[in-house]
């Protein structure tokens, strides 16, 4: 680093010069935002290193084991910060999302040590948790020996640090009682619309308000825009299909997976009348207006068909929508956000989250030293640096949130998207019932909405059929 | 040869010694190394007695065949059952009645049924995994060569692997694609091996050619049919990775297959036992079907000898 | 056949033609889509008329691949590199043991030599999860996780009994008139393996070899299971295009070409041992 630049940012650092006013500076000397951004990156982390022994595990390594993803990009893009703050090498594998949960099962079931950390969603420590696979996390957060003073765990959306903590015992409430802290949340996503806004205002539509709204103007966009359908949702054989826009707005009419007895046992809640009547609108919606091939769309077919103008609006994670209005995506700069209540008579939206984490694994030889990582990863240096300059959205840290330049970055570029974050935040968690079967029971599901959207079942009959196997699954399992 | 008799018989002493213990040395470290995979064979039998999910390790214990008494009592496990009948009985049968079709139609040695083999071929090289991504694009309804075929043909939003009541029809078509080539090299191979004297004493005789076809060539053609059948029943009644990489046994339930659902079930749900029963259930089955297809295989050989 | 009609070779032709379409026409659309850009590919109704682009290859070579979330690395070639090792050294161990193994079953009518054959022989036939899924619990207390060494053992499964079926074929075919007097003129029982046995059965053990490659290298699942990020074969590999910013269908047409291009290659190169092979391996004995 030059001289002039380097006591530009360290006058930053101590706070002699606002952000601005050292951007500006640093424009002057011919340093471009982004560089400016990774120096700025370096030294605010190096500054950091002066009120906590970030070398003492100088010398050794951890080794990742990360999905195929803008975090994990941007987190590799950042990556020599943490090696140069540490003095440790970092090693990772990364896989396609497609096999990256059945490499993480695979691995953590042969108790394999080649890991020291992973991603992961709240889901899966639902699993692993249990079986004994991963820390609870909470024992490194709270011992300052281990954790920099500046880490502020507090400063974690409170929502999130609940979703991410579970006691392990089926039916408990997530964050509640006895809870461990089996991942740190890293990166989320909630789900409300993301719309392409030339087709809206060619189709004369606006962004609809509730479900009966949303099935009509699906409908009239898969009429009136020529070349595009009406509607992306997901709907391939997985528990992906189940979590995002479709749980969010069964949640938002007050409806359950499943409901828990006083003494704890589980019971299927899928088949009432308000969720039928839920399930006959949605299953209409698909197949009035949804892609042809719906039954093998994941998330990455529902973006790309977003971002190529091949789909009006799509119901899935506000990211995927934040994604698509970049880089080299035909409607780029073409799209805009919403949030949706599907329930009219709710006061806000309800959705459902999908927390992207990291989490330790319990065969790590040196956990002390992936904590290190973990917790320059989830930390706040890095979250700034990533939203500001990469994909690395939404940050699941307040301050992000109330940081300037990333509220100005999303302002510019992606107009609603932070009102669309800010009217469904508060109701912003998971509504799924934490127990072990959760992927029979969301796979199950999904496979019946597929029989449903395909004829081959009615909406009555497949869910009744549903909270009867599930159920017997539970008793099976020892839980119902 | 130069040889004395003594040392002769020396030779023949060791010859004798070395034959006895030579075999089993010869095949013992190929045995070795298969018996070793043959562990984790008995740990799923093992496993599939028990209780047994990841995610509860506290509940697993042994259940004595109580895992295999649910499976049959699921309807699921029936649905499994016959859609892997389905599969192998469509796509064998297909693959049957291409391959022999393309076989008569290349029998003659000319160059171009040589060159026309070899490119017929090469369906055949193609990863299983990878043909399946293949058709996939090409089934792709927005970009998809096929899917604007069948635009064309009028057919309005045909949804191929998407739809139920295309789904199968889809994987066969694929497996087809891959595997008619197998049938097809094989029943060349046996066309043109048999002998020519029948022929040409029916030819002669002025015999039309149906009479020909189904009262000679058929029978003497049957040791091969019959083989390769029996190879690709055995491959296509375990069907994993076309049907995978397509839907992942989905929509809904129509393309569960045994394999992709004991995947499912152990990745997904993590429960092991139910894993390895599903697939202990499939390995009777093929196991049944394999020494049905060594027995004939045998009765083929001795035949043959017999003949010659 | 002389007297076929003119109609009776037309239809001929039209079948034949008919069918050298369906089987050349999924790999020539891949081909062509692998010289496109994602834009040229979602045109609607496609078309043939595009310019010819070898970005798709270039990024696979290069390993860097341009999307909208910024370059992502992507090591495609691993993946060659790791088909090509597991493939060839799960082959040369199969021979090492197979070749051996099939002569001793040939030559030598001994006690049980038709059951431990069979025995090999339906490893062939057994589920591949039903033996992967354990081994993927406990590969880790063996400490074959992640090792070259594991994966071609798992390999063996396809190989071996493939080997061990063809060439003990091929070797009962061969009178043992040569080696039985090579043998009494004074030379050892590996000389007379090795100097007469082998060579006269050198097309059936490569035409054995070859078929064993291309099972080999088409095999999606035992690496799948059990090998990590860096040990993954082209057939896992090509799904890894799919990224969070849209997929690359050109990305993935070309990773196909290039995952397949190998056995192909082979396939036309050695067409007459691979035939061989086949019909051998499955009819005779």
């Amino acid at each position: 680093m030059f001289e002039k630049e380097k006591d530009l940012v360290d006058a930053f650092v101590r706070g002699q010069v606002s952000r601005r006013g050292l951007l500006r500076g640093l424009a002057a000397l011919g340093v471009t935002a982004a560089t400016a951004d990774l120096l700025i990156n370096r030294a605010t982390t190096q500054a950091l290193a002066q009120d906590f022994d970030w070398q003492r595990h100088s010398g050794t390594g951890v080794k990742l084991l990360l999905n195929k993803h803008p975090y994990t990009d941007a987190m590799i893009a950042n990556l020599e910060t943490f090696t140069s703050l540490t003095g440790m090498e970092v090693a990772y594998d990364v896989f396609p999302e497609d096999v990256y949960f059945d490499k993480v099962t695979a691995a953590l079931a042969s108790r394999s040590s080649e890991y020291d950390a992973f991603m992961t969603g709240a889901y899966m420590t639902w699993t692993y948790g249990p079986a004994g696979w991963c820390n609870d996390l909470a024992e490194w957060i709270g011992d300052p020996e281990k954790t920099a003073p500046g880490y502020a765990w507090e400063d974690m959306l409170p929502g999130l640090r609940a979703s991410t903590a579970w006691s392990g015992r089926p039916g408990d409430p997530l964050g509640g009682e006895g809870a461990k802290q089996w991942c740190i949340p890293w990166g989320f996503e909630l789900n409300n619309l993301s719309y392409n806004r030339v087709m809206f205002d060619q189709a004369g539509v606006t962004p609809p308000q509730n479900m009966g709204e949303l099935v009509e103007a699906a409908a009239k966009l898969n009429r009136d825009v020529e070349g595009a359908y009406g509607i992306g949702v997901r709907g391939s054989r997985s528990w992906a299909t189940i979590h995002p826009g479709f749980l969010s707005a069964y949640a938002n009419f007050g409806q359950k997976d499943l409901s828990v007895s006083e003494d704890g046992k589980l019971s299927a809640a899928m088949n009432t009348p308000e969720s039928k009547d839920f399930h006959a609108q949605w299953v209409k919606m698909i197949q009035d207006s949804g892609p042809t091939n719906w039954s093998t769309y994941t998330w990455y077919q529902v973006g790309t068909d977003l971002g190529a103008g091949a789909s009006a609006m799509i119901y899935d994670a506000d990211i995927l929508g934040f994604f698509m209005n970049g880089g080299d995506n035909a409607q780029a700069g073409n799209l805009g956000y919403a949030p949706f209540a599907a329930n009219p008579a709710a006061d806000a939206p309800t959705p459902n989250v999908w927390v992207w984490s990291l989490a330790m694994s319990a065969f790590s030889r040196n956990p002390d030293a992936a904590w290190y990582f973990l917790q320059w990863a989830s930390g706040v240096e890095h979250a700034l640096f990533g939203a500001r300059e990469q994909d690395f959205v939404n940050p699941v840290r307040q301050s992000v949130w109330s940081d300037e330049a990333f509220r100005a970055r999303m302002d510019k570029s992606y107009p609603g998207y932070v009102q669309q974050y800010e009217a469904s935040a508060p109701g912003a968690q998971i509504y799924f019932t934490p127990q072990p079967l959760f992927f029979d029971l969301t796979t199950e599901w999904a496979a019946t909405l597929q029989e449903m959207v395909a004829d081959q079942v009615s909406v009555d009959e497949g869910l009744d059929r549903l909270a009867e196997s599930v159920d017997g699954q539970l008793a099976d399992a020892g839980l119902g | 040869m130069a040889v004395t008799a003594d040392i002769d018989g020396a030779a023949r002493r060791r010859f004798r010694i070395g034959t006895r213990a030579l075999p089993y040395l010869l095949s013992l470290p190929a045995l070795l190394v298969c018996i070793g995979i043959l562990i984790p064979f008995f740990t799923a039998v093992y496993y599939s007695l028990q209780r047994y999910r990841l995610s509860q390790p506290w509940a697993r214990e042994m259940n004595w065949g109580e895992t295999y008494w649910q499976l049959l009592t699921d309807p699921s496990f029936w649905n499994t059952l016959q859609v892997s009948l389905a599969y192998t009985f469509f796509a064998v049968g297909l693959q049957l009645v291409l391959g022999l079709g393309i076989a008569l139609l290349l029998q003659e040695r000319t160059r171009l049924n040589n060159v026309v083999s070899i490119m017929l071929l090469l369906p055949l090289m193609t990863a299983p995994a990878l043909a399946a991504l293949m058709w996939k694009l090409m089934t792709n309804p927005n970009f998809g060569i096929l899917s604007y075929f069948v635009t064309l043909l009028g057919v309005e939003d045909f949804r191929w692997a998407s739809s139920p009541e295309t789904a199968l029809m889809t994987v066969v078509l694929v497996d087809v694609w891959v595997y008619t080539p197998f049938i097809m090299i094989l029943l060349l191979a046996g066309l043109r091996s048999l002998p020519r004297q029948p022929f040409e004493a029916a030819a002669l005789d002025g015999v039309p050619r149906s009479f020909v076809f189904l009262r000679i060539t058929l029978p003497m053609l049957m040791p091969y049919i019959l083989t390769a059948v029996l190879f690709r029943l055995l491959e296509a009644i375990q069907q994993f990775d076309i049907i995978y990489a397509m839907t992942q046994g989905g929509p809904g339930n129509t393309l569960m297959v045994f394999q992709v659902e004991a995947y499912l079930n152990f990745f997904q749900s993590t429960n092991v036992a139910r894993s390895a029963a599903l697939l202990l259930i499939l390995w009777a089955i093929t196991f049944a079907i394999s020494n049905v297809f060594i027995k004939n295989w045998l009765r083929l050989r001795e035949r043959a000898r017999g003949e010659i | 056949m002389d007297h076929a009609s003119r109609l009776e070779r037309i239809l001929r032709g039209i079948a034949i033609a008919a069918m050298v379409l369906f089987f050349m026409f999924p790999i020539f659309w891949i081909l062509l889509m692998s010289f496109q850009t994602n834009e040229t590919i979602l045109r609607n109704p496609p078309s043939m008329a595009f310019a010819p682009t070898l970005s798709n290859y270039a990024a696979l070579l290069t390993g860097r691949l341009d999307t909208a979330a910024g370059t992502l690395d992507i090591d495609f070639m691993q993946n060659l590199k790791n088909s090509v090792i597991l493939s060839v050294f799960s082959v040369a161990v199969a021979l090492l043991l197979g070749v051996p193994a099939a002569y001793a079953f040939a030559r030598h009518k001994f006690r049980g030599s038709e059951d431990i054959a069979f025995t090999l022989l339906s490893f062939r036939f057994a589920p591949p999860l039903l033996v992967v899924l354990p081994l993927a619990l406990y590969f880790q207390d063996i400490g074959l996780a992640d090792t070259y060494i594991g994966l071609i053992w798992v390999y063996q499964l396809i190989c071996l009994p493939l080997i061990l079926w063809i060439v003990r074929g091929y070797f009962e075919d061969i009178s043992p008139d040569v080696e039985y007097a090579y043998r009494i003129a004074g030379h050892s029982w590996f000389a007379t393996f090795r100097r007469i046995a082998l060579p006269l059965a050198g097309p059936g053990i490569a035409a054995a070899g070859l078929l064993a490659f291309i099972f080999a290298w088409n095999n999606f699942v035992f690496a799948l299971v059990l090998g990590s990020a860096d040990k993954q074969p082209v057939t896992v590999g090509a799904l890894a295009f799919v990224t969070a910013s849209g997929i690359q269908y050109g990305q993935i047409a070309a990773a196909v070409v290039l995952s397949i291009a190998p056995t192909l290659a082979l396939a036309i190169y050695a067409q007459r041992y691979l035939v061989e092979g086949l019909s051998l391996g499955a009819v005779k004995g």
